[in-house]
């Protein structure tokens, strides 16, 4: 007997399914979905970009906007890792913007700074790192989000 | 089991490392210097963390930006690798002390055959059969003079704290010796920070032969047969193969048992390889290495056991892979260290590969992390990779890495190929008739003493 057109699932529904999955991988601090069922197989993987993913253990709240962002950015930010303002983080930790949660952070965009000013924290192991500006100049570019994490070399600011 | 791994070295072996992981269905995160953002396993690990610049003490050595890269990717394991930081003991217990796990034996252990003259006594007292040296480190010349004249020359004075091949000196007569022992110790000073230094038999033309031993860290092991490691540059292996061309069956399972009862007795965890240096049918301890080696693939073609997935299993809790009498040692395999070296000079040769094709086939295994347009930088050591092959029989395996060497093209680099193209057409290779001096031998064009 011949297979009914109307058994087989419409494209409709696949694209349905995969749309709810992207969804879901959005909403979520998920990586990586797959779901298989009768005849089909369908898998949505997020990309991890260069720059170390959110651990879950840091700010639940702001994961997922800090990795859609770091995702986003990460091609415009490996252009500005040879600008001639810019300063490189000195160490691997997570970055904050300000001395303690609350306060005021440490320099804003626009704002002016000696050389060796304090311009953010990164913390590691429970030891906050105050990070000095390498020049004397104004703050153009804040390339990090509050409480994301950094590796070595990653620009942090544009000081110009 | 762990959720996710950090891989806290670099080149093949850390490629080695994520595969393991991989087929475990761990995440990986790889660890990298600025100079090798562009390394094979930081392209295909899940995460990777730049941790600092070229330098290895500020990189691949540098437990902070360790730590807060595991802090930062909440990885729950580090795996060290060789090299580096895998033979450190403070290292494995600051892991221990963040919650981290090491993957490795215990840290005590680590400490024990570290330092070389602690290693020789445990080994002795452990039933395994040590080299006739003095007992501990040589302090006053008349003692030295004493012990040498006991042990007979020549004399090899060696520094406590070396391994690896470095910080040894040979006095062929008493009046060699006072001078061997003060440059022995001076270099021992610089290189490892301990001018200690012990004595112990120089013997003329012994083989390099090593067991892999596998513990649970309750008490039970097994050993996995032998490698043959003699021939060498430099005390640094340049080829290694197992089982060994002179090891009969009722030998290798003697010297195997001794070692995997000791392993018992000691209750090891994790990979190691127990040393000796074998002469007339006697084997002689020299040192244990608590780590995988750079050869661990020539046991894994013959026994069919994947090292590193087992050590990866041990440590997060899992029992050994199989029980002694299911261990079977299954044809021959022959590794081939590839250096980016000029074959004659041995000039290091560092730059970009133009064109790569390793050769493939039928028990041929490449362990490599290079690929065609990779640089290979100048800061760390300089092996392009490994070649390993398998054969039913020796014949078979030496026929088939004759045809695999032949095949192989690294361009762009000057490579140490042409070198085993040579040797593996050698009658004394051909007839695995070789020992521990031969290869220097036959570099330096001496018709190698038999």
């Amino acid at each position: 007997m011949a297979r009914q057109p109307a058994d087989k699932p419409s494209k409709s529904d696949d694209s349905a399914l995969i749309r709810e999955l992207a969804l879901l991988l959005d909403e979520t601090s998920l990586t990586e979905i797959e779901i298989e069922r009768e005849g089909l197989r369908v898998r949505v993987a997020r990309n991890i970009s260069v720059a170390a993913s959110v651990p879950s253990a840091y700010m639940p709240a702001a994961a997922p906007a800090a990795v859609a962002a770091a995702a986003a950015s990460a091609g415009a930010v490996a252009d500005l890792s040879k600008h001639p303002g810019v300063v490189p983080s000195p160490m691997v930790g997570t970055a904050y913007w300000s001395p303690e949660p609350g306060a005021k952070p440490f320099v804003e965009v626009g704002t002016k700074v000696s050389a060796g000013q304090t311009l953010l924290i990164i913390e590691a192991m429970k030891t906050m790192n105050q990070i000095p500006s390498p020049r004397a100049g104004t703050v153009t570019q804040i390339l990090v989000e509050d409480g994301q994490p950094v590796e070595f070399g990653e620009p942090l600011m544009i000081i110009e | 089991m762990f959720d996710k791994i950090l891989i806290a070295n670099r080149g093949e072996i850390a490629l080695r490392v994520l595969r393991a992981c991989k087929e475990l269905g761990i995440s990986t995160v790889a660890v990298h210097s600025t100079a090798d953002a562009d390394a094979m396993h930081v392209r295909l690990a899940d995460e990777s963390v730049c941790i600092g610049p070229p330098p290895s003490k500020d990189s691949y050595l540098n437990v902070p930006a360790l730590l807060a890269a595991c802090e930062i990717t909440g990885a729950d394991a580090v795996h060290p690798g060789y090299g580096f930081l895998s033979e450190n003991a403070r290292f494995a217990e600051i892991l221990a002390e963040h919650n981290l796990e090491f993957i490795g034996p215990k840290a005590e252990h680590i400490r024990l055959m570290g330092d070389k003259i602690e290693a020789k006594k445990t080994a002795k007292r452990l039933g395994i059969p040590v080299v006739p040296g003095s007992d501990g480190a040589v302090t006053a010349e008349e003692d030295a003079m004493a012990i040498a004249k006991e042990i007979g020359f020549p004399v090899l004075v060696k520094a406590a704290a070396g391994g690896g091949g470095r910080g040894m000196k040979v006095a062929h007569t008493a009046e060699e010796l006072a001078l061997a022992i003060t440059t022995a110790a001076n270099e021992a000073k610089s290189a490892f920070g301990d001018a200690s230094v012990y004595l112990e038999k120089y013997l003329t033309k012994p083989r390099h032969i090593e067991i892999q031993i596998l513990g649970d860290g309750r008490g039970g092991a097994i050993h996995l047969g032998e490698r043959d490691c003699s021939l060498q540059r430099r005390h640094q292996k340049v080829w290694e193969e197992g089982p060994s061309p002179v090891l009969a069956a009722a030998a290798r399972a003697k010297i195997g048992e001794t070692c995997a009862k000791a392993m018992r007795d000691m209750k090891y965890l994790g990979v190691g390889t127990i040393e000796f240096l074998y002469e007339d049918g006697e084997f002689y301890f020299i040192e244990m290495n608590t780590r995988i080696q750079v050869e661990h693939p020539v046991t894994e073609s013959i026994t069919d056991i994947d090292l590193v997935l087992e050590q990866i299993r041990i440590a997060a809790g899992g029992d050994l892979p199989a029980k002694q009498d299911e261990v079977a040692i299954i044809g021959h395999a022959i590794e081939c260290r590839i250096n980016a070296e000029n074959p004659q000079t041995f000039r290091p040769s560092p730059g970009r590969i133009n064109q790569f094709h390793p050769p493939g086939g039928l028990g041929v295994r490449i362990d490599s992390a290079v690929y065609q347009g990779y640089v290979i930088p100048p800061y760390y050591d300089s092996l392009v990779g490994k070649l390993i092959v398998h054969g039913k029989t020796r014949q078979e395996c030496l026929m088939r890495l004759r045809r695999a060497l032949d095949e192989m093209v690294v361009d762009g680099i000057e490579t140490t190929l042409p070198l085993f193209r040579a040797l593996v057409r050698e009658p004394a290779i051909i007839d695995g008739d070789y020992h521990i001096h031969w290869l220097e031998q036959y570099l330096a064009g001496q018709p190698p003493a038999l």
